[in-house]
């Protein structure tokens, strides 16, 4: 799915398939230049159409449809997709929650949904969530941070665990390692995972981002990078950090500050 | 020289005289104030308050961008006018000090002249020092929605006596600081989600339970809906119209407007679809048997 494609000039629409999940891409002519569409449609779900409410088929609406997204192309014959992490953070609900014991040091692994982004020219013109973007509060009402949301299991292993990626191409696969640094267990039930920091490793069909450490202490739980862990031959870096670790360091540091000054 | 001639010179002696002295005076006046000491004093106040305006312009520069990048602008606005003010202030009492002029009196007179300006600026001191707790208190700050007595809007400026506000409807409102401080405040953005309350009220004969399970399935299927803290329903009263019901989601401040259409118009359709009716004033009539 990741990789380059040309305009579907003679083909009708075309579909790009990550999971449940399928992206529809078509080519209308507008003048003498081309318009790209597309629309993303979700499992079970009907797509959202003015004209009509299909459920739970393939049933694509017509490209006059305000359901397609469209972008001019310019010069452009041809568009990337490629994945990346979310604007917002994500907070991934773990499916069985579990207790953390006091000086635990465990590793796993966890998975998320990245987005397909639609890029031509060098240039993203859309991006499409490759689960149904559900919100969620990581933290309290009065302070927390709003984030997608993404559910998964943990596993508890240190091999690695590549081969589930198989499964579902929108899916990365991020080893992780939690520390219990408080004096009490934890439940850990949802871990919140901050994608501009990270990278997309990968060979085209599977994807890992660095190892991440999340440490429990009394005050909280703080999510950081551990470092890259051992890859694959042929694994490549597909997508860079939008912002690298001191950046985020002193952003948050302000925020921290202004959270608790109000300046 | 004869008499008359004398007389003649007399008077034209006491008609010249009087022009004389006169310019004479005006020389030594003129003499006196422009002299080499008052040339010199002139040019060090002119180098004074060049050199001190240039400082006061760089200290304020420098404050701007720092408090640009680390405050909000109403805290950086205000420690920025009072450098300035405190500066220009400087500035001035040094001109008066290099031009040996007596400030106790002009202190003096500028006292009670304060006393008297205060009276009449009542209104002003009061909002401004309003502005201040208003400041410390940091209820809102730019950008935020605020809804003041009956006005709600996005705060559009905030400043030493006044807060400027624009509308929905694009009305410019100015509220003085005096009145946010005596009165109810709310701040509709300042927290990064917000729970709306969907009030409903359905016929006697409606399936508490199921009505339930639909307002519980529309909040799950609407993607703005956040999925913790988790939706809130609630049996509120047995009314004299219907069974009033209460359904509390929470959503994300930016996504309001689209969340909360979309939460009324499924929940209208899923309510359509399965039957259930909203209850509105009724009144039964009981004829009466003689």
């Amino acid at each position: 799915m990741w990789k380059q494609y040309d305009l579907p000039k003679s083909e009708g629409t075309r579909i790009h398939r990550a999971g449940k999940t399928v992206l529809y891409v078509a080519v209308e002519v507008a003048g003498e230049g081309e318009v790209l569409a597309a629309l993303v449609s979700y499992a079970n779900a009907s797509i959202a159409t003015t004209r009509r409410k299909t459920k739970d088929v393939l049933a694509v609406p017509p490209l006059d449809d305000p359901a397609w997204s469209r972008y001019y192309m310019g010069a452009s014959s041809t568009y990337d997709i490629v994945p990346g992490y979310p604007d917002i953070p994500v907070c991934i609900k773990l499916r069985e929650p579990f207790f953390l014991p006091p000086s635990a040091d465990l590793r796993g692994w966890i998975f998320s949904h990245v987005e397909a982004r639609i890029v031509v020219g060098g240039s993203t013109v859309a991006s499409y969530p490759l689960t149904r973007p559900f919100k969620t509060l990581y933290g309290i009402p009065e302070a927390g941070i709003i984030c997608r949301h993404d559910e998964a299991d943990f596993l508890a292993s240190n091999e690695p665990v590549i081969d589930t990626l198989n499964e579902d191409p929108g899916l990365v696969a991020h080893p992780v390692r939690l520390r219990n640094t408080s004096s009490e267990p934890v439940l850990v039930d949802e871990l919140c995972i901050y994608g501009e920091q990270l990278s997309i490793l990968g060979d085209g069909s599977r994807m890992q981002s660095e190892r991440l450490l999340f440490i429990f202490s009394g005050s909280g739980v703080r999510m950081s990078l551990e470092g890259q862990t051992e890859l694959p031959a042929g694994w490549t870096q597909i997508a860079k950090p939008r912002v690298s670790g001191e950046e985020r360091f002193i952003v948050r540091s302000i925020e921290l500050f202004r959270a608790m000054t109000r300046m | 020289m004869d008499a008359t001639t004398v007389v003649a010179d007399t008077s034209n002696a006491v008609q010249a005289t009087p022009h004389t002295l006169k310019l004479l005076d005006m020389d030594e006046i003129f003499g006196k104030i422009f002299n080499l000491e008052s040339a010199t004093k002139a040019i060090r106040i002119a180098l004074m308050v060049l050199i001190g305006l240039i400082v006061v312009g760089i200290i304020v520069t420098l404050i701007k961008k720092l408090s640009g990048k680390r405050m909000d602008s109403r805290t950086g606005g205000f420690i920025v006018k009072t450098v300035q003010y405190a500066g220009f202030a400087l500035i001035l009492i040094n001109a008066f000090k290099i031009a040996n002029i007596d400030l106790s009196a002009l202190l003096g007179a500028a006292g009670i002249a304060g006393i008297a300006l205060g009276f009449a600026a009542q209104t002003s001191v009061s909002n401004f020092i309003s502005g201040i707790f208003l400041m410390y208190e940091k209820t809102f700050a730019e950008g935020d929605i605020v809804t003041v007595d009956d006005t709600t809007g996005v705060v559009h400026s905030i400043d030493a006596l006044s807060v400027k506000l624009r509308t929905f409807d694009n009305r410019f409102v100015r509220i003085p600081n005096e009145t946010l401080i005596k009165t109810n405040v709310i701040n509709v953005t300042r927290f990064p989600l917000r729970r709306l309350n969907i009030k409903l009220t359905v016929t006697y004969d409606t399936d508490i339970e199921r009505a339930r399970q639909i307002l519980m399935e529309t909040a799950a299927a609407n993607p703005g809906v956040l999925r913790k803290p988790d939706p809130f329903f609630m049996v509120q009263s047995f009314g004299a119209n219907g069974i009033d019901l209460f359904l509390g989601v929470w959503f994300a401040n930016s996504d309001w407007e689209q969340a909360n259409n979309g939460m009324y118009l499924e929940i209208k359709k899923s309510f359509d679809a399965a039957g259930i009716e909203f209850a509105y004033p009724t009144m039964t009539i009981y004829p009466k048997k003689s």
